[in-house]
């Protein structure tokens, strides 16, 4: 069987061989050298992206997003990109500076800050010298952040390394979008609602969206560049997913786009608040969030840090004819390992989000099933088929009725919200260490 | 790789008909049964081949003894169905493919050229997108059926406007409703915002066989065999239409009934198939189209022997898609392009001769 895998690997790899040489030739037959190049470059980055982990009910814009080319944007591009970031940053400046004198909540420049504080009492110069002897200053919070390139410079102009380049923001941001989900949710967590103008269709949607609520009345925007143009953004903060098309047409339009990372695991979103909170400077805000998130993350950790009697545990979820699990590298299995389950898929070989057969399940025989699937999509439905199903009768999940439908949102947004997540199953994993629900939700700008 | 077993098969072309079609039968049929035991002894669950066929015996009634509840379970609910709703697939398009072949004197027809594949695709996404497929088991498949069926009257239609059926116009009609139908799919999948519902689209148009059960052989497996049956009944007026309508019908064939009835069933086995497994490519391509390179394009033997073979290539693929990535799947539609699209051109170059004469 193993010599017939790597035969037919073989076969397959052949095969993709010559697929990729006719591009290549064809390529050559009507397009320029270097135009040939950066063609095949991001053709075979979109393909390796698709192949890596697919999020298993992502919403819609940041799975979508997924076809486009992230971290190793061509040098062409950064060069493109930093020549237009003078008129960018021009643009933005202009822009900034006439928002700020008409918004509601006054900026304030370096040089203002620093006459600030040479205003202040020496009495309020004493206790805020005895905070910083037990608290870190923000430039020691800010310090390892990835993306932030100076983290003692907390004016403006400030300087920050997405994955489409080096970019100067110019002044505070007012009027942001983001065009992702995931960082919807983290933007909204560190600004006043205001300031988060416009976002996509699928962040309103309560199926998949921990902000719904927060967020009905805002404009929308889609994938198309156009009803974001028109929403005369600051900035546009988003996901290495948002296409690289839209990304350039924004830019042409004069809008500042940062992409910034969405990881897989709780643990990597203090990260990206951080710098995102940089970003939007709000990073005192951002600091303080951090904290709360990482406190109630480490409030899991900790409590299943020691466990011995770690159950097996799956995430499944049916969607049509398919059975789909999430293995090592996916949101839903780092969850799983958070709340002190194992996760079996990722034990039984499975990297990222992939199909699977009813018999893979039996195999993997799992303690705990967990079904982070909406109810819309017949989630109850799904559970209760793997109770009818005379073969899956000696999983021992399906044996002692531990199969759980979770709040799908929980386990699939690219966001903090996945420390509830991380709640909820512990919970479930745990009852006796987690007797009472944590709080619903985290915490707002006030 | 010129397929050697022309040359040597030269003897076997000399012999009768119905010695030619009880060998080859025999021959695939043996095949048949023997790739589905091995894909019955072959998953993630460990199962070995003779537990497999103490299994199989016994729930065909024979009084054995009985072996772990979850073998016997594994054997019987997931895989034995799974196989035989693959092994009916294969014989749909197989059958399909043979008959589309010789109708339109073209060995580069197969059963989706008129608009059956894009019919039962459009059928589906309906379903999927309407939310009709997630209320009830067999809903997408029968608006799969619909729809193949719909679109293969749609076409049938346009070549009989005016009371004269044109094969011309039929195989243009095809490619327009195709089109259309194709558009229409893609519009749909543009304009859902539904993301679930998306990916549960693209992963059928990629054609499977992952969890199909009883319900789902209940579906095609009658059709098919009826409809294959049907075919095969054809295959002798079927061969005198290859000559030419003239030649047929001085032979005593009804030559505008006769197409017809092909056509009706064919689309008939393909929406079937299409119905439970999405479409699956290139089966009905590149199996009878291989099998005539090797048996001749007499369809009598061609047919059933398209039937036989589609069956082992569809259970070999979907057991390599079981197996090559487990325990996750892959989907057998992709696989059978990726494996038959390249064994497809091979063939192609290295026979041209073969090729031209048909």
């Amino acid at each position: 069987m193993l010599r017939a895998r790597r035969r037919m690997v073989g076969l397959i790899g052949v095969f993709l061989a010559l697929s990729v040489g006719l591009v290549l030739v064809g390529c050559s037959s009507d397009a320029p050298p270097e135009d040939q190049q950066a063609q095949f470059t991001v053709t075979s980055q979109s393909a390796s992206e698709q192949a890596q982990d697919q999020p298993q009910a992502e919403p819609q814009t940041e799975q979508t997003e997924q076809d486009q080319p992230q971290a190793e944007q061509s040098t062409d591009a950064e060069a493109a990109a930093e020549a237009q970031s003078d008129d960018q940053q021009q643009a933005v400046q202009e822009q900034s500076s006439e928002q700020e004198s008409d918004a509601a909540e006054p900026q304030m420049s370096q040089q203002d800050e620093t006459q600030q504080d040479d205003a202040q009492p020496a009495e309020e110069q004493q206790t805020a010298a005895a905070a910083d002897e037990s608290e870190p200053s923000i430039e020691q919070s800010l310090a390892g952040v990835r993306g932030i390139v100076d983290p003692t410079n907390t004016g403006w102009p400030r300087e920050v390394e997405g994955f489409n380049g080096v970019f100067s923001i110019p002044a505070k941001p007012m009027r942001i979008i983001t065009a992702s989900i995931g960082h919807d949710e983290i933007v909204l967590a560190l600004v006043p609602q205001e300031r988060l103008i416009a976002v996509g269709a699928v962040s309103k949607d309560a199926t998949f969206s921990n902000i719904a609520d927060l967020v009905l009345d805002k404009a929308e925007v889609s994938r198309d560049p156009e009803t974001i143009i028109v929403q005369s953004p600051d900035i546009v903060v988003t996901s290495p997913y948002y296409p690289v098309e839209g990304i350039d047409a924004l830019r042409r339009a004069g809008i500042l786009v940062i992409q910034t990372e969405l990881e897989l695991d709780p643990q990597s979103h203090i990260n990206n608040v951080k710098l995102i909170g940089y970003i939007l400077g709000e990073e005192e805000r951002a600091i303080a969030f951090a904290d709360e998130v990482q406190s109630r993350f480490q409030t899991v950790l900790d409590a299943t840090a020691d466990k011995s009697d770690r159950p097996n545990v799956i995430s499944l979820t049916q969607y049509g004819d398919s059975l789909w699990t999430a293995g090592s590298g996916s949101t839903q299995g780092s969850l799983i390992e958070a709340a002190g389950g194992v996760n079996a898929a990722a034990t039984a070989g499975i990297e990222g989000n992939q199909t699977i057969g009813l018999e893979a399940v039996i195999v993997m025989a799992p303690d705990v099933i967990i079904i982070p699937q909406p109810a819309a999509y017949g989630a109850e439905e799904f559970r209760q088929s793997l109770f009818d199903n005379a073969a899956l009768a000696e999983i021992p999940a399906i044996g002692s009725g531990s199969v759980y439908v979770v709040d799908s949102k929980l386990f699939t947004t690219l966001s903090h919200w996945n420390v509830r997540g991380a709640e909820q199953l512990a919970r479930i994993l745990w009852p006796d260490d987690f007797p009472d629900p944590p709080a619903e939700s985290f915490s707002l700008v006030e | 790789m010129r397929v050697p077993a022309i040359s040597r098969l030269r003897g076997y072309r000399q012999l009768g008909v119905s010695a030619r079609l009880s060998i080859g039968a025999s021959i695939l049929l043996a095949l048949v049964l023997v790739v589905a035991l091995v894909s019955l002894s072959l998953g993630p669950v460990d199962i070995p081949i003779s537990h497999v066929a103490w299994i199989v015996l016994s729930s065909l009634g024979f009084d054995l003894p009985e072996f772990g509840r979850t073998e016997q379970l594994v054997i019987e609910q997931i895989r034995l169905p799974r196989i035989i709703v693959g092994a009916s697939v294969g014989v749909a398009l197989g059958v399909a493919g043979a008959a589309m072949q010789g109708l339109f004197r073209n060995p580069m027809a197969d059963p989706g050229i008129i608009g059956v594949s894009a019919g039962g695709a459009l059928g589906a996404v309906i379903a999927i997108a309407s939310g009709m497929a997630g209320l009830f088991l067999l809903a997408l498949p029968l608006f799969a059926f619909v729809g193949a069926m719909a679109a293969a009257l749609l076409v049938y239609g346009i070549a009989v406007v005016g009371g004269h059926f044109s094969m011309a116009t039929l195989l243009l009609a095809g490619v327009a409703v195709n089109a259309f139908l194709g558009a229409i799919v893609s519009a749909i999948i543009i304009l859902l915002p539904d993301n679930e519902a998306l990916r549960e689209i693209l992963f059928w148009l990629a054609g499977g066989l992952d969890a199909r059960s009883w319900e789902h052989v209940r579906i095609a497996g009658p059709l098919i065999l009826v409809s294959a049956a049907l075919i095969l009944l054809m295959s002798r007026d079927l061969n005198l239409l290859m000559l030419g309508d003239d030649e047929a019908r001085s032979m005593g064939v009804r030559v505008g009934a006769t197409r017809i009835a092909l056509l009706a069933t064919a689309s008939l086995a393909t929406g079937a198939a299409v119905a439970v497994s999405g479409t699956i490519a290139f089966v009905g391509l590149v199996v009878p189209h291989t099998l005539r390179l090797m048996l001749g394009p007499d369809n009598r033997i061609l047919i059933p022997m398209s039937a036989l073979g589609g069956a082992v290539f569809v259970i070999v693929a979907d057991t390599v898609a079981r197996m090559i990535i487990q325990p996750a799947e892959f989907r057998v539609g992709i696989l059978t392009a990726f494996v038959g699209a390249p064994f497809f051109i091979l063939l192609l170059i290295k026979n041209k001769r073969q090729v031209y004469s048909l």
